[in-house]
């Protein structure tokens, strides 16, 4: 009887252990670490020509989503200032944090710059929530809070990072080696807490700043000029400049249009 | 059956074996706060947390998502304690050898799983490990719940006669059919929390406003495969209570979890279309996790009582002498 009994539980078991062997996951294709975009030719020519214009927003922004910092104690007490995400922040009829950029850059080799750009953890938000660099350009984290967070960047074309900062004042540096856009950013203590960068292999991008302004400078010629939000997606227009030459454009975002990829 | 042990010997093994399964839900239900909360990778070390020693991190610093995993961190080390306990304790007193090495195996569960865990925390979330993770706390929960019915004073003194006559499937085989289908669907469960398909279909009952819905991407597929899988257990679950309920529902010992699973399979059903309707809130999202952990238990008591139960085959016609 208990041979009998002990077969039929080992069956049961080894059944169950043996589904227990499954998995699956999504598929992304993931470049080797260390492997930039082939950006082979010649130096990189003068940026003399200004592309400028406004990101316009028309309609009644929708009401971004409210903050709840209770789980945290020292965060609460930062709650006021931060009521709500940024997902949409226009001032002066214009929208802020766009990312401009262009998507065909002249075959050169570009330069990475050795200066960093910075990232800052405080009164648990991140600052800027916006902002481009350039692919293995120094990314410096900070933490200026008196509370633990963990900066996590959900890459897809770059190695996921994801590193805690439980002191006041860490700093940690990282660099991401290849193109990605966008490559958010997010705290997993602090749920609300958001970022996205835009990582290039060549200096042409900008974040639109107060009342939707921003400028680029470019070499001459004809570009594909991107303007990307990270709720209503992108807009493409065509931008043709002259050396020293300066050009005007615009983009709309209208409150109710639908999200593009 | 002979009786293994003097009547009364060893219940406190049973009752520890007993809390220790209890434990083990509590266990999956913090585990299940962790996925809903999206907090797996708040702590980002392993084992350490953010550089303290796990049991010394600073309860001031429980904070937002910490709160959740790191949770999850001490109660899986207290269950694990548990077992470390239970299975030396049944290697001491426990004469029956088979009965020592599950509890070795349970042990041997217990310790692998905490490695995917923290594999799972170091490699950012792999859906094939948290999947696995996922998967193994279910095997490990039966494991305790094995370890508790075959150390209770009730299995050891020996479980009633059953005479019946010949079923073309036997109850014993059904009640196994029933354990596998469930097993099978909270893998489909766990897949679809690790792949982040739990919204892929957005709309319940319907998908994407039909019977059939569009196979669009691999998640709507695993998606889908869940809800067909709901189906097909519930179907099962009423096949095993219909058969229970008509043809031995004089012996307690299995009636009682055949209706205990077909009430905690409807709660599950509702908490599943809960977990749509509200956009995966935390709440219904870890009940759901949990209330499947439950059904498999119930189903996997059942159907070690329906082995443990000896079946005296009569012919057809005897029936009625019975």
């Amino acid at each position: 009887m208990h041979k009998r009994l002990l077969f039929a539980f080992s069956s049961i078991l080894l059944l169950v252990l043996a589904v227990s062997c499954g998995g699956g996951g999504d598929k992304t294709t993931e470049l080797p670490p260390g492997a930039a975009p082939a950006v082979g030719g010649p130096a990189a020519p003068n940026a003399t020509a200004t592309v400028s214009g406004k990101i316009a927003f028309e309609g009644t922004p929708p009401p971004n989503e409210k903050v709840q910092m209770s789980s945290d104690p020292y965060c609460n007490m930062h709650a006021k200032d931060y009521p709500t995400l940024e997902t949409v922040k226009v001032s002066d009829g214009g929208l802020e944090n766009v990312i401009i950029y262009i998507n065909n850059p002249p075959n050169a080799t570009y330069p990475t710059p050795t200066s960093a750009v910075e990232i800052n953890q405080e009164n648990c938000h991140y600052t800027p929530h916006v902002f481009t660099m350039q692919t293995s350009q120094p990314l410096k984290i900070k933490n200026s809070d008196a509370t633990l967070h963990n900066i996590h960047a959900f890459a897809e074309k770059n190695p996921q990072y994801n590193v805690g900062q439980p002191l006041k004042d860490m700093v940690n540096e990282t660099k991401f080696p290849n193109e990605e856009m966008p490559l958010p950013v997010r705290c997993d203590v602090h749920k609300w807490m958001g970022a996205f960068i835009g990582v290039f292999h060549h200096p042409y991008h900008t974040v639109s700043k107060g009342g939707g302004s921003y400028e680029l400078k470019l070499p001459a010629g004809k570009y594909e000029v991107v303007a990307w939000h990270e709720k209503y997606g992108k807009q493409t227009q065509m931008v043709d400049v002259m050396d020293n030459g300066k050009a005007d454009l615009n983009f709309t975002f209208k409150a109710d249009s639908k999200p593009t990829d | 059956m002979s009786s293994v042990y003097e009547e009364g010997e060893n219940v406190g093994l049973h009752r520890f074996a007993l809390f220790t399964a209890c434990c083990t839900v509590f266990l999956i239900f913090v585990g299940g706060l962790v996925t809903s909360t999206e907090s797996g990778l708040s702590v980002p070390d392993w084992p350490t947390t953010y550089g303290w020693n796990m049991f010394t991190f600073p309860l001031s610093k429980w904070v937002g998502g910490i709160f959740y995993e790191h949770g999850h961190r001490l109660v899986a080390s207290f269950v694990g304690f548990l077992t470390v306990i239970l299975a030396i304790w049944t290697w001491l007193k426990e004469k029956r050898r088979w009965v020592r090495w599950l509890s070795a195996s349970a042990l041997a569960a217990v310790i692998l799983q905490g490695v995917l865990g923290g594999l799972t925390v170091l490699f950012l979330l792999p859906a094939p490990i948290s999947t696995l993770h996922a998967c193994l706390a279910q095997t490990f929960f039966c494991l305790t719940i094995s370890l508790a019915l075959f150390t209770s004073p009730g299995w050891k003194r020996g479980l009633p006669v059953i005479k019946r006559e010949a079923e073309s499937i036997p109850l014993q085989t059904l009640c196994a059919m029933t354990t596998g289908a469930i097993y099978l669907q909270l893998i489909l469960g766990a897949l679809m929390r690790h792949t982040n398909a739990g919204l892929a279909i957005p709309d319940f009952p319907l998908a994407f406003g039909r019977i059939i819905p569009p196979f669009t991407s691999d998640k709507v597929v695993i998606h889908f495969a869940h809800r067909l899988g709901a189906v097909i257990v519930a179907a099962m679950i009423v096949w095993t209570f219909s058969r229970i309920a008509r043809f031995y529902s004089d012996y307690r010992l299995l009636y009682r979890p055949a209706m205990t699973m077909l009430v905690l399979v409807c709660i599950q059903l509702t908490l599943g279309a809960l977990t749509v309707w509200t956009a995966k809130a935390v709440t219904p999202t870890t009940a759901h996790v949990a209330t499947g952990a439950l059904v498999l238990g119930t189903s996997l008591l059942l159907t070690l009582r329906a082995y443990g139960m000896v079946v005296v085959k009569v012919p057809a016609n005897f029936r009625g002498a019975l």
